[in-house]
C-alpha cells in the first residue's frame, strides 16, 4: 500500500485543494506534498540495494481477462525519479504565488504529479500507459488556463496533440506487445524475458521510442517544446521540465531499452537513437546560443541536456545508463532552480529579454549570488552535480563508440558559452536598463536554498545515488 | 421437425416462450398501461403519471433481464424467432437503462419547451420495445419488425417539435432515408431467403456452407443488408442523414437515438453477419472494415470544421461507429466481448454529453452552439465537470471507459490482424481530441455570463450515473467486461 499513497494522496489531496480558498490551498497543496516527500524518503530508507526484483511490490487482479493487473513496484531507477517528482512537486507548490486562482493550480499541480508518480512506479505495461496518458489531462489545463504569454490555448493544444500522437501509437505497440509475445502477460519483468523476434522488435521498438521521443523530447520531436514552455507558467516549469520530460527517458529506460533488446531488421535502432541524442545535444545547445528571451535559453539547453540522457541510456553499459538516471536527477534540479531564478529576475526587472539588462549584481547582489551557483552548476562544473552525471554518460558513450562521445563533448564545450553570456550579460557590468524592484525575498531564497543544497551534496559525493542503483527489477539493463 | 411444422403447441412451451421473452413483454405491459393511464387521468397529471409508468416498466424490464440472466438458461422461442440467450439479455438492460435516462432527461426539458409529454414517454417505451426484439430476435423476420418498430417511433419522436421547421425537417429526412435503408436491408434479407431457404438465422448458417462465398445471390444480399446496417449504424459513407437528424431533432430525442439505435443496429449486424453467415466472414469482413475505416476518417474530419454543437457530436458518432466496428470486423469471443463493452459504456459518455446539452436549452430553442457553453464552469460547475469527464472519455482518455472500450477494441483488431485499421483508428483517434477539447475551451474559459443553469432532480440523476458509470467503470471495468464476455457468447454463435 505505500506506493498506491504515492500517487493517490497527492490526487485526493489535490482534487481537495482546488475548492479551498487561494492562501490555505498553497499551504494544505504543500501540506500534501510534503507527506509524499515523506513517503517516499520512508521507501528510500527501507529500499534494500541487493535485491535484484521490484520491491514494495504490489499486485492486484485488475481486469484478469487481459492479463491486466495493478502492480507497481520500484527499483534503483524508478526510486530516484519517485523522490525528485516529490521533492520538485513540493518546490513548485511553495513556488507558486498566491492569486486568486491559486487553488485550481496548486489542485492541477498535484494531479499532474500523482501522474508522474505513478508513470515511475506501474510494472504493469497497460498501468504504465494509464499512468502515462492521465497525466496529459492536468497538464492539458493546466498549460491553457493557467499559461502566460499571447495563446496558451495553442500551445496546450499542440502539446497534448503532439504527445497524444506518439502516445496512441504506443498504444498499438502495448497491444502488438502482448500479442506477439503470446497473450500472457502484461508484466514489465515477464516481459522483459520474452523477446520477440528482431523484425517484431523492430517494429514495436519504433512506436514506443516515438512516443518517449516526443515526450523527451528528443530532436527533431522537440517541437512541441518552445510553445509549451513558453506558455508554461514558472512553478509549474519546475515540474514540468523538472520531471515531465523524465518520464520520456524513463520510458527508454524502463521499457524500450529492456524489452527490445535487438530491435533490427531495415536498420538498428540501437544506432538511430544515441545519434538522435548527439543532435539534440548540438542542437539544442546552438538554439540556446541565438535566445534572447532568457526563459528560451534555459528551455533550449534542457533539450541539449536532455540529449546527454538518452545518449548515456543508449550506450548500453552501466556507467551510462547510470549516468544517464543521476543526470535525471541532476536536470531536474538544475532546470528547476533556472526556471525559478529566471522567472523571478523577469518578474523584478519586467522583461524576460536579457539584452535589455546589465549589471544586476550591484542592486540585487543575493540573486547574482544564487544565480553564480546554478549556472555552473548547469554548465558541468567539477564538484557540483551536473559534472558526474555528464562525465559518466559520455564514458559510457566513449565505450560504445568513442565519435558518439567525441561530439557529444561539443555540447560541453558550448554550455558554459550560452550560461556564462546569460550570467554575465544580465549580472554583470555596469547597470543599464530597467531597475529590478529588489532583490530576491527571503521566501524564494528558502525554497531554492535545498535545491542548491542537493547540488552540492550530490555533486561531492554521487555514491549516495549509485549505491542504490544496483537494484535493478528488470533484467537487459547495464549490459 | 422443422421449424413451423410443430401443430401441438401445448401451453408449457406458450410459457417457456414467453419466459424467454419476458423483459418484453413485461416493458410491453407497461407501455398499454402507459397509454391506458394517458386516457383516464386529467390532462394536467397525465406527463407525471405516464412518465413514472414509463420508469416503472423500464426498471421491472430491467428486473426480469437481471433475474433470468442469473436463473435462467437462454433458449429460443416461437420456432427459432426468437431468443432469451445472454447477447439479448444484455442489451435489454442497456435499453431498459437508457430508457429511464431518457425519461428522466426529458421530463423537464419537454415542460421546459411545452411540449407533450405522455406522448413522448410512450413512444420511447415503444422504441424501447422495438430495439430489445431486434437484440432478441434470430430470424429476419422478426430482426425487421424490430427495426420497424424502432424506426417508425423515432420519426415521430424525432419531429416531436412541432413548431419547430428544423425538426420538421429531421423527421422528413429522416423518414425518407430510414425508409430507404429498411428498403435495403428488406431487399437484401430477401436475396439470403432466396439462397438458403429459410429465414432462421441459425438455420441459415447452417446451410450455407464457405462455398457460398461465389454465390451472387448471396453476396448481393451481404452486399444490401450491409448498406442498410450501415445506414443504421451512421457509418461512412451512408452518414450523411446523420448531423440534420441530430441537430434538427429535440435534444432528448437525439440523445436517446445517438446511442439507442447506434447499439440495436450493432446488435442486429451481429446477429445476421456473425449469427448467421458465419462461413462468409471474410466477404462481410471485407465490407465492414472499408466501411469503419471511411467511418473514422469521415467521421473526424467533419467533426473539427462543425460550429454546431449537435452536428460536432453527430460526426463524433459517425466516428466512434467507425471504431466499433472493428470489434465486429475483428470478430469471435474477443472481438464481440469489446463490441458489447464499447456501447454500453458508450451510452454512458455520449447520453452524458446531450444530458449536458439538454439542460442548457431554452424554451425558445435547444442549446446547440458553443457559445451556449461559456462560462459554465462558473454557472454550474458539476455540469461543467461532467461535460469535461464525457468529453475525455469520448477522445479515450484513461482512466475513463472510452479508453477501455478503445484498448478492448483495438487488442481484438489487432490479434485478428486488422493492424492497419487500428492504426489508423488511433491516427484519428489523435484527430478527435481537437475537437473534443474545443468543446471544453467555453466551458472553462473565463466569461462574464453568470445565470444559473436549472436542473431537476431527475436530469441531475441522470448526468450522475453518466459522469460516475463513466469514470467508474473505466478503472474497474471487470464486473462489465465480464457480462460482456457472457453477453458475446449466444447460443447461435459457431
Amino acid at each position: 500500500m505505500t506506493l498506491t499513497t504515492l500517487w493517490l494522496i497527492p490526487l485526493i489531496g489535490g482534487t481537495l485543494v482546488a475548492f479551498l480558498p487561494p492562501r490555505l490551498a498553497k499551504w494544505m497543496g504543500a501540506l500534501v506534498a510534503a507527506v509524499a516527500l515523506l513517503i517516499a524518503g520512508f521507501v528510500a530508507f527501507n529500499f534494500a540495494p541487493d535485491y535484484h526484483s521490484y520491491q514494495f511490490t504490489e499486485k492486484v487482479a485488475w481486469i484478469p481477462q487481459f492479463s491486466i493487473f495493478y502492480r507497481l513496484g520500484i527499483d534503483g531507477i524508478s526510486l530516484w525519479l519517485l523522490i525528485l517528482n516529490a521533492f520538485l512537486t513540493l518546490i513548485a507548490v511553495l513556488a507558486t504565488p498566491v492569486t486568486n486562482r491559486t487553488a485550481g493550480f496548486v489542485g492541477l499541480m498535484l494531479a499532474m504529479s500523482a501522474g508522474l508518480a505513478g508513470v515511475f512506479m506501474a510494472t504493469d505495461l497497460v498501468l504504465f500507459y494509464v499512468f502515462w496518458e492521465a497525466m496529459l489531462i492536468p497538464a492539458y489545463f493546466l498549460l491553457w488556463l493557467h499559461g502566460e504569454g499571447s495563446r496558451p490555448g495553442y500551445a496546450a493544444l499542440k502539446f497534448v496533440l503532439y504527445t497524444l500522437a506518439g502516445s496512441l501509437l504506443m498504444l498499438v505497440g502495448v497491444i502488438g506487445e502482448y500479442i506477439v509475445t503470446g497473450h500472457q502477460t502484461f508484466d514489465l519483468a515477464q516481459l522483459a524475458k520474452l523477446a520477440p523476434s528482431p523484425s517484431a522488435q523492430f517494429a514495436l521498438f519504433f512506436v514506443f521510442a516515438l512516443a518517449f521521443a516526443i515526450k523527451t523530447p528528443l530532436f527533431p520531436f522537440h517541437s512541441w517544446l518552445p510553445d509549451a514552455y513558453n506558455a508554461a507558467p514558472i512553478p509549474m516549469l519546475v515540474t514540468f521540465a523538472g520531471v515531465m520530460g523524465k518520464a520520456g527517458a524513463y520510458g527508454f529506460l524502463r521499457i524500450a531499452v529492456p524489452l527490445f533488446p535487438q530491435p533490427v531488421d531495415w536498420w538498428d535502432w540501437r544506432w538511430v537513437l544515441p545519434v538522435l541524442a548527439v543532435a539534440a545535444i548540438i542542437y539544442g545547445a546552438l538554439m540556446a546560443l541565438a535566445q534572447s528571451d532568457m526563459k528560451m535559453l534555459v528551455a533550449y539547453s534542457s533539450v541539449s541536456h536532455m540529449g546527454f540522457i538518452v545518449l548515456g541510456i543508449f550506450a548500453f553499459n552501466i556507467q551510462g545508463q547510470q549516468g544517464a538516471v543521476i543526470q535525471m536527477v541532476n536536470h531536474g534540479i538544475i532546470i528547476a532552480a533556472l526556471f525559478l531564478i529566471v522567472g523571478w529576475i523577469a518578474d523584478r526587472v519586467g522583461t524576460r529579454d536579457r539584452s535589455a539588462m546589465a549589471g544586476l549584481a550591484l542592486r540585487m547582489p543575493v540573486m547574482a549570488g544564487v544565480f553564480a551557483v546554478v549556472t555552473f552548476a548547469a554548465l558541468g562544473l567539477p564538484g557540483l552535480n551536473s559534472f558526474v552525471g555528464e562525465f559518466m554518460t559520455l564514458l559510457g558513450a566513449w565505450e560504445r563508440a568513442p565519435l558518439l562521445a567525441a561530439f557529444g563533448a561539443i555540447g560541453l564545450v558550448l554550455a558554459p558559452v550560452y550560461m556564462l553570456r546569460l550570467f554575465q550579460g544580465a549580472m554583470q557590468g555596469l547597470p543599464a536598463g530597467p531597475v529590478p524592484r529588489s532583490d530576491i525575498y527571503a521566501g524564494q531564497l528558502t525554497v531554492l536554498a535545498p535545491l542548491i543544497a542537493l547540488m552540492f551534496a550530490i555533486g561531492l559525493d554521487p555514491n549516495v545515488l549509485t549505491n542504490l542503483m544496483t537494484s535493478i527489477g528488470q533484467t537487459g539493463l547495464y549490459r | 421437425m422443422p421449424a413451423g411444422t410443430d401443430l401441438n403447441y401445448s401451453w408449457a412451451q406458450a410459457l417457456n416462450d414467453l419466459g424467454q421473452i419476458s423483459p418484453i413483454v413485461a416493458l410491453v405491459g407497461f407501455f398499454l398501461l402507459a397509454i391506458v393511464t394517458d386516457l383516464v387521468l386529467p390532462r394536467a397529471r397525465r406527463g407525471d403519471a405516464v412518465a413514472m409508468v414509463a420508469v416503472v416498466g423500464f426498471a421491472y424490464s430491467m428486473g426480469t433481464a437481471g433475474y433470468r440472466w442469473v436463473y435462467a438458461t437462454g433458449d429460443y422461442a416461437y420456432h427459432r424467432f426468437a431468443t432469451g440467450d445472454s447477447f439479448a439479455l444484455f442489451f435489454e438492460v442497456l435499453f431498459a437503462s437508457l430508457g429511464i435516462m431518457t425519461i428522466a432527461l426529458s421530463h423537464t426539458y419537454l415542460k421546459r419547451r411545452g411540449l407533450l409529454e405522455s406522448e413522448f414517454h410512450i413512444l420511447v417505451m415503444a422504441a424501447v420495445i422495438g430495439m430489445m426484439v431486434l437484440a432478441s430476435s434470430t430470424s429476419l423476420v422478426t430482426v425487421f419488425l424490430g427495426l420497424e418498430l424502432l424506426s417508425i417511433s423515432l420519426y415521430i419522436m424525432c419531429g416531436y417539435a412541432r413548431t419547430d421547421f428544423r425538426s420538421q425537417e429531421a423527421a422528413a429526412k429522416y423518414l425518407l432515408v430510414g425508409g430507404f435503408a429498411s428498403a435495403f436491408v428488406l431487399y437484401g434479407m430477401a436475396l439470403i431467403y432466396g439462397g438458403a431457404g429459410t429465414t432462421v438465422i441459425p438455420d441459415i448458417a447452417q446451410r450455407l456452407g464457405a462455398s457460398e462465398g461465389m454465390n451472387p445471390l448471396i453476396l448481393l444480399g451481404i452486399l444490401l443488408m450491409g448498406v442498410g446496417f450501415a445506414f443504421k449504424v451512421s457509418a461512412a459513407p451512408f452518414h450523411m442523414w446523420t448531423p440534420d437528424v441530430y441537430q434538427g431533432a429535440p435534444i432528448p430525442v437525439t440523445a436517446f437515438m445517438s446511442v439507442g439505435t447506434k447499439a440495436a443496429a450493432f446488435a442486429m449486424i451481429v446477429r445476421v453477419f456473425a449469427g448467421g453467415l458465419p462461413h462468409l466472414a471474410p466477404e462481410w469482413q471485407t465490407l465492414l472494415a472499408f466501411v469503419a475505416a471511411t467511418s473514422m476518417v469521415v467521421g473526424n474530419l467533419m467533426a473539427i470544421t462543425q460550429t454546431s454543437l449537435k452536428r460536432l457530436l453527430a460526426y463524433s458518432g459517425v466516428a466512434q461507429a467507425g471504431y466499433v466496428l472493428i470489434g465486429v470486423v475483428a470478430g469471435g469471443q474477443t472481438g464481440l466481448e469489446a463490441v458489447l463493452y464499447y456501447l454500453f459504456v458508450y451510452m454512458f459518455m455520449n447520453f452524458g454529453a446531450f444530458a449536458v446539452l439538454t439542460l442548457l436549452s431554452r424554451p425558445e430553442a435547444d442549446a446547440d452552439s458553443f457559445s451556449d457553453l461559456e462560462g459554465l464552469a462558473r454557472r454550474n460547475w458539476p455540469l461543467a465537470v461532467g461535460m469535461t469527464v464525457f468529453m475525455l472519455s469520448l477522445a479515450g482518455f484513461p482512466p475513463s471507459v472510452g479508453f477501455f472500450g478503445k484498448l478492448f477494441l483495438f487488442t481484438a483488431g489487432v490479434g485478428a490482424g486488422y493492424t492497419w485499421l487500428v492504426v489508423l483508428a488511433v491516427l484519428m483517434s489523435v484527430v478527435s481530441v481537437f475537437y473534443y477539447v474545443r468543446v471544453l475551451i467555453p466551458v472553462w474559459s473565463p466569461s462574464l455570463r453568470v445565470e444559473g443553469v436549472p436542473a431537476s432532480v431527475s436530469s441531475k440523476f441522470a448526468i450522475l450515473l453518466s459522469g460516475v458509470a463513466s469514470v467508474g467503470l473505466g478503472i474497474y471495468p471487470t464486473t462489465l467486461l465480464l457480462a460482456g464476455q457472457l453477453g458475446a457468447s449466444p447460443i447461435n454463435l459457431p
